[in-house]
C-alpha cells in the first residue's frame, strides 16, 4: 500500500502493460496492413479467438509451443483466405461480413472447446526470453529484457510492417489499392490480388495475436481474448494507419489496464470505484484521441468494394 | 452538413467509440451466475438418462456457460446427475444471451418438461413473464434468494459466504507473510459474498492485510492474470478467487507457486499441488427437497439456500496439497462454528 | 505533323458495345496515324469513353476488331494496353494523393530492387521524361501537394514512362486554366513531334479546333462525322454533334442593372482541411444582372456557394446579405425566406435526391408549406398537378411523375432542380456549375431560363470553370484566386487572355 512508488511496483507495472499489449499489437498492425488496403475487418476478434483455441489445443495435446504457435498462425492465415473471399472475390459489405468472422470465430473456438477439451487445463506457457545482459539491468530489465519471444515478435514487428508498407512495391500498391483503387487498376495492379494479399497479411497478424495471449497465459477458455480485438481496430483509428501510432496506442491501452490492475490490487483505487476504473484504459485512449485528434483521414477506399463495371 | 469538416471527425470518433464499446462489451461477458455468460453460442446438448424416459421425472436445464466449466453450470449438471431418482434431463447450455435462454426457457416448459431450471440471476425477469404461461410447471431459479412471487417457481443460492470464511481461515494458517490477495469479477453477486466471507475468515484467524481486486470483468483471462501478478508482486503469499476467469490467477500463483483457494467446484486438477481447498456446491439438496415438495403438490413459492450445514456446500480439501495439522484443524475448527452458529461468516 | 505510313498507328474497326437497354458503340471506325491529334467530339453518352474505355482493355466490345501498327489485338485488361504502349489520362486523374509522384509513376512496373521500391531509379527517369517534354515536376513530392495542371503532367509522365506510343487525353484541359491549356498543348506539341498518336476527348469547341489534325464525331454511339478543322468550324462541329442547329450565344436582352441583391462583404470561410478557403472575400450583385465566378476548381468557389447557400458556416466577421437580410451561418431556411434559390454543383448530393421519385424532389424544398401540406399531412393531389405543371413548363423528360430521380439523365436532374428553384420565383439565384456534365441541348436551355430570371429582374451568381459559358451569358465576370477576387471585368471587355491571368493568379484586374 505504502510503497506503490517503488521502482519496483513500477517497473513490474511497466512488465504488465507491455505483456498486455503485445496481443493489441499484433492484431492493431494487422489490421491496420488491411485497412491500408481498403478493407475494415471487424472479425479481428473472432480470428483470435479461433487461433487461441487451435494454438491452445495443439500445445495441450502435442506439449510443443512451437507447432502451437505454427497451429495459431496459420489458422490466423486461412481465417485471411476465408475473409478475402468473403470481402475481395464476392464483394460481400465488409461491416457484415467481419460481424460474421467475430461470431463465427466466438462460437466456433467455444464449441471445439467443449468438445476436444471441456474442463481447463494448463498447457506450458511460453517461456520468458531474458535478453542477455540488458535483462540484468536493475528494474529495467523486468520491464522491458524478460518477455516471451512473442512479446518481442510483435515489437519488432513494428519497423517490419513500416518497411512493408513504405518500402516495397507491394506496400505501394496496398497502399494505392486503399486510397485509389482505380488508379491501380488502371496500371496493371490488380486490386483484388492485392486486398487478398494484405487481409491475408492482417488475419495471419491476428492468429498471431490471439496464439500470444493464449499461450502467455496457458489456458483457453471461451471469450478468451474478452474484446481485444475490437479494441486493436480501434487502435488502428488512434494510431492513424501508422506503425508506430498502432504501438503508441497499444502501449497506451496496455499500460493503462496495467495501471488500473496493480493499483486495485494495491488499494490505491478504492473498491467502490473498481469497475469505473476498468474503462479507464478505453476512456484515456479516447480522450488522448480527441486531444491529439490530428486530421488524419481513413484510407480513402475502405471498406469500399472494387470492381469493374 | 454545416461543418462538414468537424462532422467527419465526429464521425470518426464515433466509429472509435462504438468499436470501443463492442470490445469493451465483449470483455465485461464471461460466464457467471450474476451477469451473464460469454460463450456465445447455444449448442444444445441433450442428455437422455435411459431409453424410458416417459416414466422418467422430465427435467430441462438453461444455463449461461458450458456443462464441464469446472465452475457454475458444471455445479448443476453435476448436481442433477447426482440425484437420488435417475431424471430424463435435456440441456441448452452456453445461452449468454438472456433472449436465447428465454426462449430455451419458453420452449421446455411447452415441451412437457415438469421442471425446468432457469440457472442464472439474470433469466430472472424472463421467468416472470414465462412462468404464469405454465402453471403446471415448475420453474427453479438460482442463484437468487427470492421466487419474485411467482407461485410455480422455487429459487435457489448458496451462502458462499459459509465457504468464503474456511477458506479465509486456512489460507490465514498458511500465510507466512500475512499478506492474502483476491481475485475477483465485477463487484457483484455470489463473487461478493465468498470475498466477503473469505475476507472475514482470514481476518479473524490472523492475517494482516486482504488485498481485494475486482478486475472489472468476468471473462478477462489475461487480467486476473496481471492482478494475481500485482498481487504477489506485492507480497501476497496465498491468492483465491472467484468466477469464471480466474483460471488466469491460477495459471500465475502455479507459476510462483503461491496456495490456491477455489470455489464453486473442484479447481484441483488446475493445479494438483497447489489447490489447497474449494468450496464445492451440491445443488442436489435442495433438488430433492424441491421435487419432492413437487410430487406433494407444490409447485413452487419457496427459496431454498445450500449451506454448510444441509450439505450443499462442501470444502473439499486436495490431499496433494501438504496441509499443516493445524490449518487442517482451524478450517474444520470453522466449519463447525458456521454449522452450530457460533461463526457468522458474514459479520 | 503527321509523318508519312501507310499502316496506321491505331485502327478499331465496326466496334459495337452494348449494354442492357443501351447500345453504345454501334459499328464504330477510329484510325488515329503517328504524330497525329484526332478527337473524338461528342456529347454525354455519345459513347467515347466507352470506346476508349475498350481501347484500354477496361471493357470487351461485342463486336469489332482493333489494330495496333497493323496487328490484330485483343485488349484483355489495362496491363496489356499498357504493355501495347498505350496510354490513358483519364478525365478523373487515377493517381493516388498520398503517394508521392515517383510513387504513382512507378505503381505497378516491375521494380529493379524487387521486392523493395526503386525510387531514386524511378525519380531519374521522370526527371529525364520531365527535361524532354518540359513537364516540370518534383518526383519526391506528394500528390495532394500539387495543384491541378501540375498532376495531370504527372498523369502524362506515368503514360511516358509506360513508353506509351498511343495516349488517350479523356477531356484533359475540363481543369485547366486557359494559360494552362496553352502550355498543356504545347506538350501535345511536342509529343506529336515525337511521333506519339494522340486521341483528344473533349466538347470544348475552341481548343478542338485550335489543336486537332483530325475530328472523328460521336452521337448516341455512331460516328456522324469525319472531318478537319480546316473543313468545319465550331458552330458545324457543334451542330455534327448534337445533331440540329444550336445556338452557342444565347441571346441576352440589354437591360440596366437596379439595387444590390446580394452583397457580401469581408467573408471568411474555413475549408474541410482547414485551411481558409474564402479569405476576405466582396461582392455585389445586382437585380437584372448575372455575375460569373470564374476560376480554377478549388479556389474557394464551391466554400463561397455553400456559405451563401446556408450550408455552411463563415468566420465571425463576414456577412453575407440576401436582399437585406443576413443569412451567415444562420442555415439553408433563412437563405430561402430571403429570396434565395440554389442550384448546387453536387446536384445528386445536395440538390436532389435520388431514390426520391420525381415529383417528391420536386416539393422538396417547399413540402411544408402550407400548400403542400395540411396539419403536417401531405396533400398528394395538389403536390401532383404541381409537378405536373413543373416538369410540363420545365420540359423535364421523364417517363412519370413517379419515376425515381436517379434514373433520369444528368440534363434532366439539372432541369427538374432548375424547376423546383425557380418555381418560387427567387430575387436572388445562385447556380453552382449548372451545366457540368450536361449535353449542350440542355446546357442550351438552362442558359436560357437563367438569363430569363435575370431579365426578370432577379440578380444571378453562376460559378463556372467553363470560361465560355460565363462570357456567353454573364454580364460581370469575377475571378477567384485563393479566395480572393482576383478582378471583375464588364463582359465586354473581358478576354479570355486577361481571365485565364487572373485565373492564375497573375494579374490584379480592376479592383471589386
Amino acid at each position: 500500500m505504502s510503497d506503490f512508488f517503488t521502482a519496483t511496483v513500477l517497473f513490474s507495472t511497466l512488465a504488465a502493460g507491455i505483456r498486455l499489449s503485445t496481443p493489441f499489437l499484433f492484431a492493431g498492425l494487422g489490421e491496420m496492413v488491411g485497412q491500408k488496403s481498403g478493407v475494415l475487418n471487424l472479425g479481428v476478434e473472432g480470428v483470435m479467438l479461433l487461433s487461441a483455441f487451435f494454438a491452445y489445443w495443439t500445445a495441450l495435446s502435442t506439449g510443443s509451443l512451437w507447432l502451437a504457435v505454427l497451429v495459431g498462425t496459420l489458422v490466423g492465415l486461412l481465417m485471411g483466405v476465408v475473409y478475402g473471399l468473403i470481402t475481395v472475390v464476392f464483394h460481400a459489405e465488409q461491416g457484415i461480413s467481419g460481424i460474421g468472422i467475430f461470431l463465427f470465430g466466438l462460437g466456433f473456438s467455444d464449441l471445439m472447446f467443449q468438445e476436444k477439451v471441456g474442463t481447463p487445463k494448463f498447457t506450458s506457457k511460453l517461456p520468458s526470453v531474458d535478453i542477455p545482459l540488458l535483462s540484468d539491468i536493475p528494474h529495467v530489465g523486468v520491464a522491458f529484457f524478460q518477455h516471451s519471444a512473442m512479446t518481442y515478435a510483435a515489437f519488432v514487428m513494428v519497423p517490419l510492417v513500416m518497411i512493408l508498407l513504405r518500402r516495397t512495391t507491394f506496400g505501394t500498391n496496398v497502399r494505392a489499392a486503399g486510397e485509389n483503387p482505380e488508379s491501380a487498376d488502371s496500371l496493371g495492379v490488380s486490386v483484388a490480388r492485392i486486398r487478398f494479399s494484405a487481409i491475408v497479411i492482417g488475419n495471419t497478424l491476428a492468429g498471431v495475436a490471439g496464439t500470444a495471449l493464449v499461450l502467455e497465459l496457458g489456458i483457453f477458455q471461451p471469450n478468451l481474448t474478452a474484446g481485444r480485438g475490437f479494441i486493436a481496430i480501434a487502435l488502428v483509428y488512434f494510431g492513424a494507419w501508422r506503425a508506430p501510432g498502432v504501438m503508441a496506442g497499444a502501449l497506451l491501452y496496455g499500460v493503462v489496464e496495467a495501471t488500473v490492475i496493480t493499483w486495485k490490487a494495491l488499494g490505491i483505487i478504492p473498491r467502490s470505484l473498481s469497475d469505473i476504473s476498468a474503462m479507464a484504459p478505453a476512456v484515456i485512449t479516447i480522450a488522448a484521441l480527441v486531444i491529439l485528434a490530428r486530421r488524419v483521414k481513413p484510407p480513402a477506399a475502405l471498406t469500399q468494394p472494387f470492381s469493374r463495371h | 452538413m454545416r461543418n462538414k469538416n468537424r462532422s467527419r471527425r465526429f464521425k470518426l470518433l464515433r466509429f472509435v467509440a462504438a468499436v470501443m464499446a463492442l470490445g469493451l462489451l465483449a470483455s465485461a461477458c464471461g460466464d457467471d451466475s450474476d451477469d451473464g455468460g460469454a460463450t456465445g453460442t447455444t449448442a444444445p446438448a441433450t442428455t437422455a438418462a435411459g431409453d424410458s424416459a416417459a416414466t422418467l421425472l422430465k427435467i430441462a436445464l438453461v444455463a449461461p456457460s458450458a456443462s464441464d466449466d469446472l465452475a457454475f453450470t458444471q455445479s448443476m449438471v453435476d448436481a442433477i446427475n447426482e440425484l437420488s431418482d435417475p431424471v430424463a434431463l435435456s440441456i441448452t447450455d452456453g445461452t449468454f444471451v438472456i433472449e436465447e435462454a428465454a426462449t430455451a426457457i419458453r420452449e421446455y416448459a411447452a415441451a412437457g418438461n415438469e421442471i425446468v431450471v432457469a440457472h442464472g440471476t439474470q433469466f430472472g425477469a424472463s421467468l416472470a413473464e414465462i412462468a404464469p404461461d405454465f402453471p403446471e410447471v415448475t420453474f427453479l431459479w438460482g442463484t437468487s434468494t427470492d421466487t419474485q412471487g411467482l407461485a410455480n417457481v422455487f429459487a435457489y443460492s448458496p451462502d458462499a459466504a459459509e465457504g468464503g470464511y474456511v477458506n479465509g481461515v486456512v489460507a490465514a494458517a498458511i500465510s507466512s507473510s500475512g499478506s492474502i490477495g483476491v481475485v475477483g469479477p465485477i463487484e457483484a453477486g455470489d463473487a461478493v459474498t465468498y470475498i466477503t466471507g473469505f475476507n472475514n475468515g482470514a481476518l479473524a484467524n490472523g492475517a494482516t492485510e486482504v488485498s481485494i481486486t475486482y478486475t472489472g470483468s468476468f471473462g478477462d483471462v489475461a487480467l486476473a492474470a496481471e492482478a494475481a501478478t500485482a498481487l504477489i508482486t506485492n507480497g501476497a503469499d496465498v491468492l483465491t478467487g472467484s468466477a469464471q476467469m480466474v483460471v488466469g490467477a491460477v495459471g500465475v500463483a502455479s507459476d510462483e507457486g503461491v496456495p490456491w483457494f477455489g470455489t464453486q467446484a473442484n479447481q484441483t486438477s488446475l493445479d494438483p499441488s497447489l489447490v489447497v481447498a474449494s468450496q464445492v456446491y451440491h445443488w442436489e439438496v435442495v433438488l430433492e427437497e424441491m421435487i419432492a415438495q413437487r410430487k406433494a403438490g407444490v409447485l413452487g413459492g419457496e427459496a431454498f439456500e445450500i449451506n454448510l450445514a444441509n450439505g450443499g456446500l462442501e470444502i473439499e480439501f486436495n490431499d496433494g496439497f501438504d496441509l499443516p495439522a493445524d490449518a487442517r484443524a482451524a478450517g474444520d475448527a470453522a466449519i463447525a462454528g458456521i454449522i452450530d452458529g457460533s461463526i457468522d461468516p458474514n459479520g | 505533323m503527321a509523318t508519312d505510313t501507310d499502316i496506321p498507328m491505331l485502327e478499331m474497326r465496326g466496334i459495337t458495345k452494348r449494354f442492357p437497354g443501351v447500345l453504345a458503340n454501334d459499328a464504330v471506325d477510329l484510325t488515329v496515324r503517328s504524330g497525329e491529334v484526332h478527337t473524338l467530339l461528342g456529347e454525354n453518352g455519345a459513347g467515347k469513353s466507352t470506346l476508349m474505355k475498350i481501347l484500354f482493355g477496361l471493357y470487351q466490345p461485342d463486336e469489332g476488331e482493333i489494330r495496333l501498327n497493323g496487328e490484330a489485338i485483343e485488349v484483355e485488361s489495362p496491363s496489356f494496353a499498357i504493355a501495347h504502349g498505350i496510354g490513358m489520362i483519364h478525365q478523373h486523374f487515377m493517381l493516388v494523393p498520398t503517394l508521392t509522384v515517383a510513387e504513382n509513376v512507378a505503381l505497378g512496373t516491375r521494380s529493379t530492387r524487387w521486392p523493395l521500391t526503386d525510387l531514386p531509379v524511378v525519380s531519374r527517369r521522370v526527371e529525364e521524361i520531365s527535361e524532354k517534354f518540359g513537364l516540370a515536376i518534383d518526383p519526391s513530392i506528394e500528390v495532394w501537394k500539387l495543384a491541378v495542371g501540375e498532376r495531370q503532367r504527372v498523369e502524362i509522365i506515368k503514360a511516358l514512362y509506360r513508353d506509351a506510343r498511343l495516349l488517350v487525353l479523356d477531356e484533359p484541359t475540363a481543369v485547366l486554366t486557359p494559360q494552362e491549356v496553352e502550355e498543356f498543348f504545347g506538350i501535345l506539341n511536342e509529343m506529336r513531334s515525337t511521333g506519339h498518336g494522340l486521341i483528344f476527348i473533349s466538347h470544348k469547341l475552341r481548343e478542338v479546333v485550335a489543336i486537332s489534325d483530325e475530328i472523328t464525331v460521336l452521337r448516341n454511339g455512331r460516328v456522324t462525322g469525319h472531318t478537319t478543322p480546316a473543313e468545319s468550324d465550331r458552330h458545324q462541329l457543334a451542330t455534327m454533334m448534337v445533331g440540329r442547329e444550336v445556338s452557342l450565344a444565347p441571346d441576352r436582352p440589354e437591360i440596366e442593372p437596379g439595387e444590390s441583391r446580394l452583397v457580401i462583404r469581408n467573408l471568411v470561410v474555413e475549408s474541410d482541411r482547414g485551411t481558409t478557403a474564402v479569405d476576405g472575400l466582396d461582392l455585389d450583385v445586382r437585380a437584372g444582372e448575372i455575375v460569373g465566378i470564374a476560376g480554377v476548381s478549388g479556389n474557394g468557389q464551391r466554400e463561397l456557394a455553400e456559405v451563401i447557400a446556408g450550408l455552411r458556416d463563415a468566420e465571425t466577421g463576414s456577412s453575407v446579405q440576401i436582399n437585406g437580410v443576413e443569412v451567415v451561418g444562420l442555415g439553408a431556411r433563412i437563405a430561402r425566406d430571403a429570396g434565395l434559390a440554389y442550384v448546387p454543383e453536387e446536384r445528386m448530393r445536395d440538390g436532389a435526391i435520388g431514390d426520391f421519385t420525381v415529383s417528391e424532389n420536386l416539393v422538396l424544398v417547399d413540402h411544408g408549406s402550407e400548400e403542400f401540406s395540411r396539419r403536417g399531412l401531405l396533400r398528394f393531389g395538389v403536390i401532383r398537378r404541381h409537378s405536373q405543371e413543373l416538369v410540363d413548363r420545365f420540359e423535364v423528360k421523364t417517363p412519370g411523375l413517379d419515376t425515381a430521380t436517379s434514373t433520369l439523365s444528368g440534363g434532366n436532374i439539372q432541369k427538374l432542380i432548375l424547376a423546383r428553384e425557380l418555381a418560387s420565383g427567387p430575387t436572388v439565384l445562385l447556380a453552382a456549375q449548372p451545366t457540368r456534365g450536361v449535353d449542350i441541348g440542355a446546357a442550351e436551355y438552362i442558359h436560357e431560363q437563367i438569363i430569363e430570371q435575370r431579365s426578370g429582374g432577379a440578380a444571378a451568381l453562376v460559378v463556372s470553370e467553363d470560361l465560355d459559358e460565363l462570357m456567353g451569358i454573364a454580364d460581370r465576370i469575377a475571378v477567384m484566386f485563393e479566395g480572393r477576387i482576383m478582378g471583375i471585368v464588364e463582359i465586354e471587355d473581358a478576354t479570355r487572355e486577361a481571365l485565364g491571368l487572373m485565373m492564375a493568379g497573375v494579374h490584379e484586374g480592376s479592383p471589386a
